[in-house]
């Protein structure tokens, strides 16, 4: 028998039995069509995980931050002995309780610049960004304004591209401030040619010292949480000053005034030789226009603190101005994000900033733990397609053992006619097979059509929940997923054809042609 | 002057059933064709006709004995070779046809080319001419609903001949056929062994058929061979 015709007997046979064919066919369809779109959407979901996650390298950054502690030290957890009859339960649960409470009597590990310069000695580390932005005035001529002092990197975008005068740093140590045109616009620079003379000028940037003195403060946090202003915190630093001499004229206890004064005198000893505030001049070199909505969502969370209407300085500028208070060495930033070499590193970095006693956040981890999920619901998708396309094939079984019984005079003739075992064996498992074949086909051509409209409807989604446009197709069809899900149907059906095939290829011929 | 045997069965038996119910349908059967012989096996129905004309087709094994059909130790041959045996050494034809009903004339005829190999162009007109030649011509793409008994039966014949076998096993080819379709059915077998020296074994009850028709005439009773 020629390979030819044993393709084209069992063409032939299925298109003889056009109904069932189609009935049979379409529970394949159904089947490929949930498993190529199961696998569609997982490649998509976890390129688009990737491609969103990879962008501004947020993959090879670690944010750290500091551990707040007590007053320390701690005792070691053998040395916690619980007293007193009770059971053995509620001792252990005492012990555990004291035990957590020592470990956060614990001294703070703090961003110190020590501690920056560990961080930065650190094997794969590249960058250290302290995140020194911080509340101060700026003063151009006869201009001033309080507003947050933001700091950034050379390339972090979207800074470049907003520049629409001068230029955006080159280092991030250089002596330079960048200022945004609506800042300018209020001071009355509103003109293009006023704007570009501001380049090369200088801007005074003053920051209190008064933040995080240890001992007595004094806040003021207006009733929406706005925290005072540059000549209000000022204000409060005198009263700071004031108050342990008027501590008398409070209505208070001898017991309380004798504490407050305890209090208010416990500063450090070199307090005094601190001046009030810190000021720095800065050559301007860029102007900043406001981001677009696209550059809103691309912004880091404190700029909104402040909003963008402020001035701008590179990072180590920045660290180097913040670190001029005193309380600001001692206490540190409240962040750092580290930099490393390559997404493999960014674990055991991670393990020896914890190592070091700090805290942090790692988005390779949130993405990692994305992608579990994430992989976890492709599984349950995969299975639920597995069960579609393994149901197909008992339907598959069921109809061609029906067409082996209903062809057995047929399966006779042929063998009468000089048709071995294998060649009937082979007519029913083609057919099995071009069922899938067909079935896988026509269940990815299904799943292509229906992921046009289930990409759109898809992306409005996700551009109303989280003002966000996905670059790339969130439905992806790659060669091999289409090489797995037609060898996938085709296997499955051909399985589902192995026991009829094998019950026509040994059916005695003789009691066949008997056959009614 | 030897002659060539072309059938022979030495004590061929064949047996049915379980061991706690045997049937017997043949008992011992010993017989010699030479080539080119016509033969007619006469018998009534239950005496073990179709059981030895299926033993020599090959579409069944016996339970003892041998036999050789075609130069070919059919007790010997696995089930492959036996395949290949019914597809280019042997023609049969049935009483009841045993056409595919889905299946044209043409393509009935082509379908024991296709076991044998035979590409499709040589197959296609090959079946046409064996059609042509059994008077078909203009009925190639009917089907077997759409023909007559005679003409249904005239396309089992060209099915049966068109790989030119050795051997012509016809299990009453006219049973179902009037007599005056009977004559040319027959008549086209007779023209085909005449024609290529085959042998014939021709099953039937019709003792003047087999008188006519055939050069020996061996009886089967109760599986039983009475020459």
């Amino acid at each position: 028998m020629r390979v030819a015709d044993m393709f084209a007997l069992p063409v032939v046979a299925l298109w003889q039995q056009k109904s069932r064919t189609v009935l049979t066919t379409l529970g394949v369809v159904f089947g490929a069509f949930v498993l190529a779109a199961s696998l569609a959407i997982n490649h998509g979901v976890q390129q688009t995980i990737d491609r969103e996650s990879r962008r501004g390298d947020v993959l090879r950054r670690i944010d750290v931050r500091p551990r707040w502690g007590g007053q320390g030290p701690a005792k070691p957890a053998q040395e916690i002995v619980v007293k007193g009859k009770m059971s053995e339960a509620k001792r252990r649960r005492i012990h555990e309780a004291l035990v957590a409470k020592q470990e956060a009597e614990k001294p703070g590990v703090f961003l110190t610049p020590e501690m920056l310069q560990k961080l930065a000695g650190l094997e794969h580390v590249q960058v250290v960004e302290p995140e020194a932005s911080q509340f101060g005035e700026a003063r151009f001529e006869d201009n001033r304004e309080g507003l947050q002092i933001n700091s950034a990197r050379p390339d972090e975008k979207p800074y470049p591209q907003r520049i629409v005068a001068g230029r955006f740093f080159n280092d991030p140590a250089e002596r330079g401030a960048v200022v945004s045109e609506v800042l300018l616009y209020r001071w009355g620079i509103a003109d293009d040619e006023a704007v570009e003379n501001v380049l090369g000028k200088k801007i005074r940037i003053a920051i209190k010292s008064y933040v995080q003195k240890p001992g007595l403060n004094v806040y003021l946090v207006k009733p929406v949480g706005v925290p005072a202003s540059f000549d209000e915190g000022g204000l409060l630093s005198k009263v700071r000053e004031q108050l342990p001499g008027v501590i008398d004229q409070l209505d208070l206890t001898p017991d309380e005034r004798e504490l407050l004064r305890q209090a208010a005198a416990s500063k450090s000893a070199d307090e005094e030789d601190e001046p009030e505030e810190y000021v720095e001049e800065y050559p301007i070199v860029g102007v900043l226009r406001e981001p677009s909505a696209d550059e809103e969502k691309e912004r880091r969370w404190w700029e909104s603190l402040g909003g963008s209407k402020g001035v701008v300085l590179p990072y180590q500028t920045a660290a180097n101005l913040f670190f001029r208070v005193r309380a600001n060495r001692e206490r540190g930033v409240y962040n750092a994000t580290l930099f490393i070499d390559r997404e493999e590193n960014v674990k055991s970095v991670f393990e020896q900033v914890r190592k070091l006693g700090l805290t942090g956040t790692a988005a390779l981890e949130i993405i990692e733990r994305e992608r579990l999920i994430w992989s976890l619901v492709f599984g349950a998708m995969t299975c639920v397609a597995t069960v579609a396309m393994l149901v197909a094939a008992l339907g598959i079984a069921n109809t061609m053992l029906m067409s082996v019984l209903e062809r057995t005079r047929e399966i006779g003739i042929m063998k009468a006619v000089g048709a071995a075992g294998r060649h009937v064996l082979f007519i029913f498992l083609v057919e099995g097979a071009l069922i899938g074949l067909t079935g896988g086909g026509l269940g990815l051509l299904v799943a292509w059509a229906l992921s046009s409209p289930a990409e759109t409807w898809v992306r409005s989604l996700v551009n109303e929940e989280m003002r966000r446009n996905l670059s790339g197709a969130i439905f992806v069809f790659p060669p091999w997923l289409l090489a797995t899900v037609m060898l996938f149907a085709v296997i499955v059906t051909t399985l589902a054809a192995v026991y009829p095939a094998r019950r026509a290829a040994t059916t005695d011929p003789v009691a066949a042609l008997r056959h009614e | 002057m030897i002659t060539e045997v072309a059938v022979r069965t030495v004590e061929l038996t064949k047996r049915y059933g379980g061991a706690a119910a045997p049937v017997v349908a043949l008992r011992q059967v010993t017989l010699d064709v030479p080539r080119g012989q016509r033969v007619a096996l006469l018998g009534k129905s239950g005496s073990g006709k179709s059981t030895l004309l299926n033993l020599l087709g090959g579409l069944d094994r016996p339970t003892s004995g041998g036999m050789s059909v075609a130069g070919r130790e059919l007790d010997r041959l696995s089930s492959r070779e036996l395949a290949r045996f019914r597809a280019h050494a042997v023609g049969m034809i049935f009483q009841s046809f045993n056409l595919i009903a889905s299946r044209t004339a043409l393509e009935n005829v082509e379908l024991p080319m296709i076991f044998a190999g035979v590409p499709r162009r040589r197959r296609r007109a090959e079946a046409g001419r064996a059609l042509e030649a059994v008077g078909l011509g203009a009925r190639l793409d009917h089907r077997p609903a759409q023909l007559s008994g005679g003409e249904s039966q005239r396309v089992a014949v060209a099915r049966a001949l068109v790989n030119r076998p050795e051997i012509v096993l016809a299990d009453e080819p006219t049973g179902n056929l009037d007599s005056a379709t009977a004559r040319e059915v027959i008549a086209l077998i007779l023209d085909h062994v005449r024609e290529h020296g085959a042998t014939l074994i021709l099953v039937t009850h019709d003792e003047e058929l087999a008188r006519e028709c055939t050069d020996r005439v061996v009886r089967l009773k109760d599986g039983e061979l009475c020459e």
